[in-house]
């Protein structure tokens, strides 16, 4: 099938969605017919993206352009297709979640034409066929993503948030720009497939030049330490339909943008760019990890765990660069598999654990874990949700996420068919930091989990939250999304192995899949499992103490007493584990990270139990913006202080540098 | 090998065999008193009752009510009076039923 | 659990079969539960000897935990201070039955303190106690004995025993 037409469908969809939300999204009624007209939008490009990744490349279509920037071309590409279906499945996902979730107004309707735009612009970047497409329409969508995060502008975190967002995507993007030129002025076309075809052209130097520029670029907006310091404070302040969108694909246009360049444009190149590239993303996912174990917010905390997972990616890619330097095409090709199959993961369950994120703040009024507690007696069919959203992100098996990052650990475990020694450790030592990230991921997941829904509720907000009338639809797909893809994996790794073929070449299903349900990571002798039968397996364990449990307890009646507290006369809520205590251990353990800095406040000096309150206040040091953002501002702003002279305000002197302008240029042209 | 094992060796088993042997330091534990019924006077009955400590003994007319479980074995009444109060030696005095240890015990010393 | 006031041929009986239920259930491996309701220690002091090698009650299939959901017997020390009553009572309905109740030292049994505003001055009128251990502080081999007395593996003597001395002193 070609996915082409199928994709054009979902666009125009897209586009009624839009004009819909702003011509009557102030009535409920229209909200609901512009989700709906994007939800069948998000269905049709699901079905585009998995036809993309089966039937190979489509061929190029140009759709009009102009003089100015060119003919705008598309085509839509194996690699491209996980991302597409992707943004299909969170495109149904918010369409069910958002009539529920906002208000009715004007600013609604705004809001959700914004957003039905900026979905069709992310669209427009993964079917883009040439380079004036790619950057007009990766522009387009970050404008859009700027416009969607200022839904409450007069906020000031929601007006800081926004800033950051779009000030390091137009750095990233300068960038992008530069690795583009680099390679269309090398290979002198502008369409993609024919610079990926001609990229023999470009000499090594220039090679590694733009491979760099890209991963720098596309890195800001995926969000690679260093250069994750806006996702932090954009993420949480948009609404959380908004946040869902921006976490589970907008990072992952950077991801797009890495592997486009990494293994499409140009794949082959030396084997430090690879190792360069896993570095990056272990150290990122790393910090991401530790930064999140800080956090009380929900929001910024999963926007952390973004950081973290986005690092997980980012190292498949650069493991599966390093073994095609050494000639394993194998493994070359089922890391990037790995990768992509963590990608589809990631968004399903990080958009489900936004999308619940704004269901807690709609229930309780807060985002602050410390003031909630004992949800999952309260809004008990979020929590269930919410529970397997956690099992996914925490990797934890059978579901979606385990299953992926064993396909990552399997292959970096494979490093000693490099035959480098010094490589074979690298590699090593990243799999090590993705395994005390995986460590760290389910603490954090323990916390994020178990402080806001199980235990007592700490404040009356929390005692008093509900989930009537709050949208369960929308992360219940996401949940039976993130199963399907964990079940059904052997399914999906079908397809994307199909896609791999087209992408490098190499045909994996046979070494992949051998058999029923089995997944073997690219060689036979090395390792195997089952998802699909790890979770029939996992049923039936947990079946037989509940079978056990029915048929032998005691027929008596039983008490029920309250939980045993150590007989405390009045035990408070507040007296049960927070979440700042939670994680304290870690904490004291990476201080050297953290650099928290301590400031502590007593009413008087009297001894200890008659001073009165005591202030207590710890925060971390923010060492990516003060040691490395901050010192780059300011020596803008010194430049920017050397150059102002010249703006004086005299209109003789400006008539002078326009006759001086004129005189040089006239001089320059004569030479 | 750490000294302790090569000591604990030497010095043999110290765990007691009670229930099954009696334990010889059964003999050194403090214990209640027994009385002797013909020396115990009402008025020597009375000195015993006021000088317990812990209101184990009392005088119900011509009884002495002796409340094992109240007492406290600190040997007080064996002082006042030696000739009507001897050490019992027994230490086994679990009871399922509390009036089990409730002792009546006649007076029947003539009064001097 | 077992205490029993008057005994009729009748009851005798249910005592005896509860006895043996008893000693089946507990006779082999008994979890204590220690609490102390305001003792000077010395009882618990004695308790801890329990655990020693000399005396060793892991022998005879005690064992001690500080959780009551895991514990089949209770072991209460102390005159029962009124501050205390609530955790006492939530301790006491945290173990699941069947129990069994140990009141241990003079203290407990009613002895040294009596009723006034601040004590109970004993046990007894807080929960149902099925065994009374004597003693200021009873020694450990008094303990072991009634702790055998109360899952039934040793018969209780002291009802027996009447603590009159007759014949002439030597």
């Amino acid at each position: 099938m070609n996915p082409l037409p199928v994709v054009a469908g979902a666009a125009a969809a897209w586009g009624l969605a839009t004009l819909i939300a702003l011509t009557c999204g102030s009535t409920r009624a229209g909200i609901r017919a512009s989700c709906a007209v994007s939800g069948l939008g998000g269905a049709a490009a699901l079905a585009g993206g998995v036809s993309a990744l089966i039937s190979g490349n489509s061929r190029v279509v140009s759709a009009g352009g102009s003089v100015v920037v060119g003919t705008l071309q598309l085509q839509a590409t194996s690699l491209a297709g996980v991302f597409v279906a992707l943004l299909g499945l969170i495109a149904v996902a918010t369409a069910l979640y958002a009539p529920r979730y906002h208000e009715p107004g004007h600013a609604t309707g705004l809001y959700l034409g914004v957003f039905n735009l900026a979905v069709l612009a992310s669209l427009a970047v993964l079917v883009a066929g040439n380079v004036v497409t790619f950057l007009v329409a990766w522009e387009t969508m970050a404008l859009l993503c700027y416009l969607l995060i200022l839904r409450r502008p007069r906020q000031r975190e929601v007006a800081a948030g926004a800033f950051w967002f779009l000030a390091l995507s137009e750095v990233g993007f300068v960038a992008i720009v530069a690795a583009f030129v680099i390679l269309a002025a090398k290979t002198h076309t502008m369409q993609l497939d024919l610079i990926a075809a001609r990229a023999h052209l470009v000499s090594g130097d220039w090679r590694v030049t733009a491979y760099l520029l890209a991963l720098t670029g596309f890195g800001f907006k995926a969000g690679l330490v260093p250069l994750h310091v806006w996702l932090p404070e954009a993420h949480p302040v948009a609404p959380a339909d908004g946040s869902a969108f921006l976490s589970g694909l907008i990072t992952k246009l950077g991801v797009y943008g890495i592997a486009l360049f990494g293994f499409v444009l140009l794949p082959d190149g030396p084997a430090w760019r690879g190792i360069l590239t896993m570095g990056v993303g272990a150290v990122t996912a790393a910090i991401g990890i530790l930064y999140a174990l800080g956090e009380r917010d929900i929001k910024r905390f999963l926007a952390f765990s973004t950081i973290e997972n986005i690092g997980i990616i980012v190292t498949a890619f650069g493991a599966a660069m390093t073994f095609l330097a050494y000639g394993q095409r194998l493994l070359w090709a089922f890391l990037l598999l790995a990768g992509l199959y963590h990608v589809a993961n990631h968004g399903s369950y990080k958009t489900l654990m936004f999308q619940e994120a704004g269901v807690i703040e709609h229930a309780t009024g807060t985002r602050d874990m410390d003031r909630l507690g004992g949800l999952a007696h309260r809004m008990p069919r979020s929590s269930v949700i919410t529970f397997l959203g956690t099992l996914g992100i925490a990797a934890l098996p059978p579901l979606n996420g385990f299953v992926s990052e064993w396909l990552i650990f399997q292959g970096l475990f494979q490093g000693f068919r490099t035959g480098s020694h010094l490589v074979a450790i690298l590699i090593v030592l990243a799999a090590g930091t993705l395994g005390l990230t995986g460590g760290l991921a389910i603490y954090a997941f323990v916390r994020g989990y178990g402080i806001p829904f199980l235990g007592m509720p700490r404040t009356r907000q929390a005692a008093a939250a509900s989930e009537a009338r709050q949208p369960q639809a929308g992360p219940a797909l996401l949940a039976v999304a993130c199963v399907a893809l964990a079940v059904g994996a052997p399914v999906m790794l079908a397809g994307l192995a199909r896609a791999m073929r087209t992408i490098t070449g190499v045909t994996l299903r046979p070494v992949l899949l051998p058999g029923n349900l089995t997944v073997i990571p690219a060689h036979t002798n090395f390792a195997g499992f089952s998802p699909t039968w790890l979770t029939v397996f996992l049923l039936a364990v947990c079946a037989v103490p509940a079978l056990i449990y029915l048929a032998g307890r005691p027929r008596g009646a039983s008490r029920i007493e309250p939980v045993w507290d150590g007989g405390i006369i009045a035990f408070k809520p507040r007296m049960q584990y927070s979440a700042m205590t939670f994680s304290a251990p870690t904490r004291v353990m990476f201080d050297a990270l953290y650099r928290p800095s301590v400031s502590v406040l007593r009413a008087s000096d009297d001894p200890a139990g008659s001073s009165g309150p005591v202030h207590y206040e710890s925060e971390a040091t923010p060492i990516f913006e003060r040691y490395l953002y901050r010192p780059v501002v300011r020596a803008f702003e010194w430049l920017a202080d050397v150059v102002r002279p010249i703006q004086s305000g005299d209109v003789n002197l400006y008539l002078f540098y326009v006759f001086a302008a004129v005189l040089v240029a006239y001089l320059v042209a004569a030479l | 090998m750490p000294l302790w094992t090569l000591r604990g060796l030497r010095r043999g088993i110290v765990t007691t065999r009670y229930p099954a042997r009696p334990d010889p330091s059964a003999a050194l534990l403090p214990t209640p008193p027994v009385f002797r019924p013909d020396v115990l006077t009402p008025g020597l009955a009375d000195r015993l009752v006021a000088v317990c400590p812990s209101r184990a003994l009392a005088r119900d007319g011509d009884l002495l009510v002796f409340d094992v479980g109240a007492c406290t074995a600190c040997g007080r009444c064996r002082a006042e009076a030696p000739h009507a109060a001897g050490d019992s030696g027994e230490f086994e005095l679990a009871a399922t039923v509390r009036e089990h240890l409730v002792k009546q015990i006649p007076l029947g010393g003539r009064s001097a | 659990m077992m205490s029993q006031d008057a005994t009729g041929p009748a009851i005798q009986e249910t005592s005896e079969e509860l006895q043996r239920t008893v000693t089946r259930m507990f006779g082999r491996s008994l979890h204590i539960r220690t609490l102390d309701t305001g003792s000077c220690a010395s009882c618990e002091q004695e308790i801890r000897l329990l655990a020693a090698p000399h005396y060793d009650l892991h022998r005879l299939g005690f064992f001690f935990t500080p959780a009551p959901r895991h514990a089949d017997l209770l072991m209460v020390t102390g005159p029962m201070v009124q501050v205390f009553e609530t955790a006492a009572r939530k301790t006491y309905d945290a173990i699941p039955d069947p129990k069994i109740v140990v009141a241990t030292g003079a203290c407990a049994l009613g002895g040294v303190y009596q009723p006034d505003p601040f004590t109970r001055g004993g046990i007894g009128s807080s929960f149902p106690v099925d065994v009374w251990i004597p003693g200021c502080p009873p020694s450990p081999l008094a303990l072991l004995q009634g702790l055998l007395v109360a899952v039934g593996r040793l018969a209780d003597k002291v009802k027996d025993l009447d603590f009159a001395l007759n014949g002439t002193p030597t």
